[in-house]
C-alpha cells in the first residue's frame, strides 16, 4: 500500500480501529485509515456508510466507542483543529439572522475579531487578498441566508482558509449545488490544495468528480470495503463491495485539444 | 416641569432593561429560541409562588432561581433524551404555571401581588430594583460584547463554531443564564404574559430595515430603549397600564417597519421579512 510506508511525520490523520454505535446501530466496525501529507483523499460510499459519523470524529464531534483517531500525531483537541478547516454540508442560517458574508470572514480572522466596531473599508482591507482569490468581493454584502449553494460553498472554503490551515475537511460540500456549480467548486479545491499544499478530506457522492481530483479513495460502508487510487477503486467490482449494488463508474475519456 | 420619582424609576428602568432586551433578543429570533423565552417568563409564576409560600417580601431571587431550574432543565432534557424542543418547553412551561397556580391557590391575600407579576407593574419599581437592573445591564451587555463572534459563529452553524475552538456547551449554557436573568428582571416592566414581546419585536422590526447583524444589533437596541420609554411615557398621561403600552408601541414600530421595508424594498436582496 502506497502510504504504509510513508514516514510518521507525514501522516496527518491516522484512524485506527474507529467503531461508533449511532443509538441501535453500529455504523463503523473497525475503520483504519491514514491519510498522507498533501493528498487529496475522497471517503464514498452509499447513504448511511459512515461517512460522516467518521468526519465528525476527526473533527472530535462525535464520541468513539473504541479504536483511536489522531491529527497529526494528537488525539482531535482545541489545539490540533486550530490547524483545520472544516466546510460543512451545508449551513441553514435562519432568515432572521442577517450574519453578511464581511461579518462571517472578519469573525473569524484573528485581524478583524473587532469587527463589530471597526470600518468596512478596514474590514475589508484586511479580506481583499483571499476574498478576490476566491472571488467573494462581490458577495461580501449579501447576508449568508441569502446565498445560492455555489456562492455558500465558496464562501465557507473562502472561511475555513482564513486561519492558514494544514488540513481541510469537507463533508459533502456540493449538496445542494448545481452540476457545473460542483464542476467549479472541485477546481477550486484542486487549485487551493496545490498553491497551499494543503492536504484534504472529503466526503463525496459524486464519483466523477472523484474520480478526477482525489489522489486516494476510500470506498466505506461501515468498514473500508477498499482502497485506491481512484482508477483503482472505482471500478465496477469494487463499487458493487462498496454500494452493495452495481454502479457505473466515470468513463475517462481523452479529449484532444 | 418636573417628573415624579415613581415616573423617574419607571422611566429609567425602561431605559435599561429595553435595551437589554433588544440586543439579547437578535440571538433569541435567529437561533428560534422565542418559546425558550416565553417558557423562562412562564416558569417564573411558580417562582413567586414559592417565594410567596416561603413568606418571602419581594419574591424576585425565588423568581430567578426558579426560572433559572427549569431554563437549565431544559438543556438538560435536550441533551439527554429524544423529546423534541417544543414538546420538552410546552410540558414545562404547563407544568410550571399550574405548580405556581396551586400553591397560590392554598395562599390567601395574594390576588394583587400576582396580578403585578403576571401583568407587570413598572411605576410600582423602586430605587433598589432600577440599581439591579442597571447591573445587570452592565454585566450581561458586556457578557454578550464580549461573546459575540461565538455567539454569531455558534447560531450560524454549530459543528463550525465547535471547530473554530468555541466552548459550544458552555457558551449555550451562559446564554441561557444571561437570557433567564434578563427576561426575569423585565417580568416587572411587562409582566409574565407580554414579557417576551421585549425581546422578540425590537430584533424582528429590526430584520425588517437591518442589512447586516451590526445594523440589526444596533437598531435592536435602538428600539428596545424607545419601544420601552415611549410605552411607559405613553401610558401614564393616557392612564394605561404600563406593559400592554410598552408592547403596542413595539408592535406599532414593527408594523412601521414592515410598510417601510416593503416601500422602499429596503429587502430587494435579501430573502424578505418575517
Amino acid at each position: 500500500m502506497e502510504i504504509a510506508f510513508c514516514q510518521p511525520r507525514d501522516v496527518v490523520v491516522e484512524v485506527t480501529g474507529l467503531q461508533v454505535r449511532l443509538g441501535d446501530t453500529q455504523v463503523l466496525k473497525g475503520v483504519s485509515l491514514r491519510v498522507r501529507k498533501g493528498s487529496i483523499v475522497a471517503l464514498i460510499g452509499p447513504n448511511g456508510s459512515g461517512k460522516t459519523t467518521l468526519l465528525r470524529c476527526l473533527l472530535g464531534l462525535q464520541p468513539v466507542d473504541s479504536g483511536s483517531v489522531r491529527l497529526f500525531g494528537e488525539v482531535p483537541s482545541p489545539e490540533s483543529l486550530r490547524r483545520v478547516g472544516y466546510v460543512p454540508q451545508r449551513l441553514q442560517v435562519d432568515r432572521s439572522f442577517i450574519l453578511t458574508v464581511r461579518e462571517f470572514l472578519a469573525i473569524r480572522l484573528p485581524a478583524t475579531r473587532g469587527w463589530f466596531w471597526r470600518s468596512t473599508h478596514f474590514i475589508d482591507s484586511q479580506l481583499k487578498e483571499l476574498v478576490a482569490d476566491l472571488d467573494v468581493e462581490r458577495l461580501l454584502d449579501r447576508p449568508l441566508a441569502g446565498l445560492s449553494g455555489g456562492q455558500l460553498q465558496r464562501v465557507l472554503i473562502c472561511s475555513s482558509l482564513l486561519n492558514k490551515p494544514e488540513l481541510l475537511l469537507l463533508d459533502e460540500p456540493t449538496a445542494g449545488v448545481d452540476t457545473p456549480g460542483e464542476k467549479d467548486f472541485y477546481e477550486l479545491i484542486s487549485t487551493v490544495q496545490r498553491h497551499l499544499g494543503l492536504t484534504v478530506v472529503l466526503v463525496s457522492h459524486d464519483l466523477s468528480m472523484v474520480y478526477r481530483h482525489a489522489s486516494w479513495v476510500y470506498a466505506l460502508n461501515g468498514v473500508i470495503c477498499c482502497e485506491g487510487p481512484p482508477e483503482d477503486v472505482m471500478s465496477a467490482d469494487s463499487l458493487k463491495q462498496a454500494y452493495g449494488i452495481h454502479v457505473t463508474p466515470y468513463q475517462h475519456h481523452h479529449h484532444v485539444h | 416641569m418636573s417628573i415624579e420619582p415613581f415616573m423617574q424609576r419607571a422611566l429609567l428602568a425602561a431605559l435599561v432593561m429595553g435595551p437589554l432586551c433588544g440586543f439579547m433578543g437578535v440571538f433569541v429570533t435567529a437561533r428560534r429560541m422565542s418559546f425558550f423565552s416565553d417558557t423562562i417568563a412562564h416558569a417564573a409564576l411558580a417562582g413567586v409562588a414559592l417565594g410567596f409560600w416561603m413568606g418571602v417580601k419581594d419574591p424576585t431571587v425565588p423568581m430567578i432561581i426558579f426560572s433559572l431550574a427549569v431554563a437549565l432543565l431544559i438543556l438538560w432534557l435536550k441533551e439527554r433524551t429524544d423529546l423534541l424542543n417544543d414538546t420538552i418547553m410546552a410540558l414545562l412551561l404547563s407544568g410550571s404555571v399550574a405548580f405556581g397556580m396551586v400553591i397560590l391557590s392554598l395562599l390567601k391575600g395574594f390576588r394583587n401581588e400576582l396580578d403585578r407579576f403576571l401583568f407587570g407593574d413598572i411605576f410600582s419599581v423602586g430605587w433598589g430594583e432600577v440599581e439591579v437592573a442597571m447591573g445587570v445591564t452592565v454585566g450581561v451587555s458586556y457578557l454578550l460584547f464580549r461573546h459575540l463572534n461565538s455567539l454569531a459563529l455558534l447560531t450560524a452553524h454549530e459543528d463550525l463554531a465547535h471547530v473554530s475552538g468555541v466552548p459550544v456547551r458552555r457558551l449555550n449554557q451562559l446564554f441561557v443564564i444571561l437570557l433567564t436573568i434578563t427576561v426575569a428582571l423585565s417580568i416587572r416592566l411587562l409582566g409574565i404574559v407580554l414579557v417576551t414581546s421585549l425581546v422578540v419585536v425590537p430584533p424582528a422590526t429590526a430584520r425588517n430595515l437591518a442589512q447586516s447583524l451590526r445594523q440589526q444589533i444596533i437598531l435592536s437596541l435602538f428600539l428596545g430603549l424607545s419601544g420601552a420609554v415611549g410605552g411607559v411615557a405613553l401610558s401614564y398621561p393616557l392612564n394605561l397600564p404600563g406593559g400592554p403600552c410598552i408592547t403596542l408601541t413595539l408592535i406599532a414600530f414593527f408594523i412601521f417597519s414592515l410598510l417601510i421595508s416593503k416601500l422602499i424594498r429596503l429587502n430587494k436582496s435579501l430573502p424578505g421579512p418575517l
